[in-house]
């Protein structure tokens, strides 16, 4: 049956072809749609688990890096966090603007700093070099766009200044460091320069250390089970403060995409109609074409139900082999589209917005599939409801 | 012996600008078994809408038609379309193969529909292609096949299910004198055979080799002669 729906559908080449193109574009954008639809949370909150920090802890009202508020007088805050008995791992994280000088060179580079604990971080992952040392003072980590911009590599000296005299257009309180390692920050913008250094030593190179200032607190429990559990107490132990798990930022943050969702929905219909629409006319019009010889099939003695099956293979037929030719074309464009989407100022580059998953790829094709047999089941009902002797007589005639 | 056909009062009125026009108008017809029948008349006369009610593709306006003792008003679509895979084969003017298929699939066509294993249904499509003397161009494409091939086809084609009785519109009407009397050969061997025929023709040579012939004017049968071919 599929040789014969597919010969059928062969004896126009130029016209299926055409129409397979344009249910090969109609599928990748429907593709494109649903990762998107679903692409930007998932990766977020993929990120946002990928050292198994489950609780992020914010000034009051905030997210993490949603503002410049700090938390302050921490440290008896993190001696409680890393006392709670479901805490495993505590990681303060405090975010600050350094300044190096490049070797030789009169010009400064700006840098995002952040102040970590090395043995507790949940924020970079090592390329080489090795890692800040646990009371790594004078040692600092950096991303390969500032190594490259201060001109730098592993075991380099650099200096890095906490502030500038703006009177002077000068540095203050500049102090040397040890470039210990270049990494990957996980959640740095495309081309960020940033540098890492111990909490401590950020603070005083700031000139923050009487403060003791951080920005927000990574927190990692033994459980996901018991992680809601521990949200809650930490929230009631500590109200001033905004605790909240990596599902209720990823709650938020679905929020803030609702716009991009309703883009997708919108767009991802839209190709579906227009999908129906191609279909629908393509296999109307072979119908049409073929009105005789369907007539004169029923007249042999081929039943309703066969001919039905026949055009609504050829339907799908056509929604088979355009849709997989439009996942190649919509993995390759959302390809293309998530560098050019990442790459906006303030958004972590190794976020997708994009995300090939195979409930995406599954949801896509039943719904591309759903609508080939919808579109093949006017045209197949048309058939088969053929007024047969009058038709071989206007055959005939 | 049951008749194939038995028609009493058979009409069949079509409406067109708003006025009834009868197609085929009290007609009372029996067709036993082993007969060759052709149905002959001027255009227009009813011949093909005769054959089409005789064939269950159209439904009677008044009257009565028994196929092999079943009343056709009284089938609904799914029974009169097996009664015609099974029981009748249809042969038409144009053929209508399907170009996409060889001459050997489009007879296995009705055979698959059967439900006929693959194996059985390709050696009797190969069978009857050599029967009606196609023997080596059983892979061959419609567009491939003369005119006379293509309705040798056909004729295999009605043949498949091993039907009590052919019934076939103007089967030489797209052909040439010297094909057309092939197409003649093969009804009068099918006819030794003992299948029963039912034939609309123009043809005199066709209605010349028949059995029995029925003439149609205005849609009623107004000579209905059986001659001994014996």
């Amino acid at each position: 049956m599929l040789g014969l729906a597919w010969r059928n559908l062969a004896r126009h080449p130029l016209r299926t072809g055409l129409t397979l193109l344009g249910v090969a574009v109609t599928a990748a954008m429907l593709l494109d749609m649903v990762m998107l639809g679903g692409g930007l949370d998932r990766s977020f909150g993929e990120l946002l688990l990928t050292r198994g920090y489950q609780i992020r802890i914010a000034p009051k009202g905030t997210m993490p890096f949603d503002s410049e508020a700090a938390i302050t007088q921490a440290s008896p805050l993190i001696a409680a966090l890393r006392a709670h008995p479901e805490v495993e791992s505590v990681g303060p994280v405090l975010g600050a603007t350094l300044y190096g000088r490049p070797r030789g060179a009169d010009s400064l580079v700006t840098l995002v700093a952040y102040g970590i604990d090395p043995q507790d971080q949940g924020l970079y992952r090592l390329v080489r070099g090795r890692d800040l040392q646990p009371d790594g003072t004078g040692q600092v980590v950096v991303s390969a766009e500032a190594a490259a911009a201060l001109g730098v590599a592993v075991g380099d000296s650099v200096r890095l200044a906490g502030g500038l005299d703006p009177l002077a257009a000068r540095t203050v309180e500049v102090h040397p460091f040890e470039v210990r390692a270049v990494v990957e920050w996980l959640y740095d913008f495309q081309g960020q320069r940033s540098a890492g250094l111990p909490l401590p030593a950020l603070q005083r190179l700031t000139g923050t250390a009487d403060r003791d200032p951080v920005s927000f607190v990574m927190v990692r429990v033994a459980h996901d089970g018991a992680v809601p559990g521990v949200a809650t107490a930490l929230t009631e132990a500590h109200p001033s403060v905004e605790v909240s798990s990596v599902t209720d930022l990823m709650r938020q943050f679905r929020d803030r995409l609702l716009y991009f969702r309703q883009l997708s929905y919108i767009l991802g219909t839209i190709s579906l109609v227009v999908a129906a629409l191609l279909l629908g006319t393509l296999v109307t019009v072979t119908v049409n074409e073929r009105l005789g010889e369907i007539a004169a099939l029923r007249a042999i003695g081929i039943r309703r139900s066969t001919i039905v099956s026949h055009i609504v293979l050829e339907s799908t037929a056509l929604t088979v082999v355009g849709g997989a030719a439009g996942a190649v074309l919509g993995l390759v464009t959302a390809r293309y589209l998530d560098t050019i989407l990442t790459a906006f100022p303030g958004l972590p580059a190794s976020v997708s917005f994009f995300v090939a998953r195979p409930d995406a790829l599954s949801v896509a094709a039943a719904l591309l599939l759903g609508t080939g047999l919808l579109a093949g089941v006017y045209p197949a009902w048309r058939a088969a409801r053929l007024p047969l002797a009058s038709t071989l007589h206007e055959e005939a005639t | 012996m049951t008749p194939v056909f038995a028609a009493q009062g058979l009409a069949r009125h079509y409406r067109s600008n708003g006025q009834t026009v009868p197609a085929v108008n009290g007609v009372d017809l029996t067709v036993e078994r082993g007969e060759y029948v052709v149905i002959v008349g001027p255009s227009g006369c009813g011949k093909s809408t005769l054959l089409h009610l005789l064939g269950g593709i159209d439904q009677p306006t008044a009257g009565t038609l028994e196929i092999l003792g079943r009343p056709v008003t009284a089938l609904r679509d799914r029974e009169l379309t097996s009664l015609r895979l099974r029981e009748v084969g249809f042969v038409f003017q144009r053929f209508h193969l399907l170009p996409v298929l060889s001459a050997k699939e489009n007879v296995m066509l009705p055979l698959a529909e059967a439900g006929v294993p693959r194996a059985a249904r390709t050696a009797r499509a190969t069978e009857l292609l050599a029967y009606v003397g196609l023997a080596g161009r059983e892979h061959h494409r419609p567009t491939q096949l003369s005119g006379g091939e293509m309705q040798r086809v056909a004729i295999a084609r009605a043949l498949a299910n091993e039907p009590t009785v052919i019934l076939a519109d103007e089967p030489t009407g797209e052909l040439d004198a010297a094909t057309g009397q092939a197409i003649l050969d093969l009804f009068r061997r099918l006819h030794a055979d003992g299948t029963t025929l039912v034939i609309v023709t123009h043809d005199a040579h066709l209605a010349d080799q028949a059995t029995r012939r029925v003439e149609l004017l205005d849609g009623r049968v107004v000579a209905d002669q059986s001659r001994d071919r014996g």
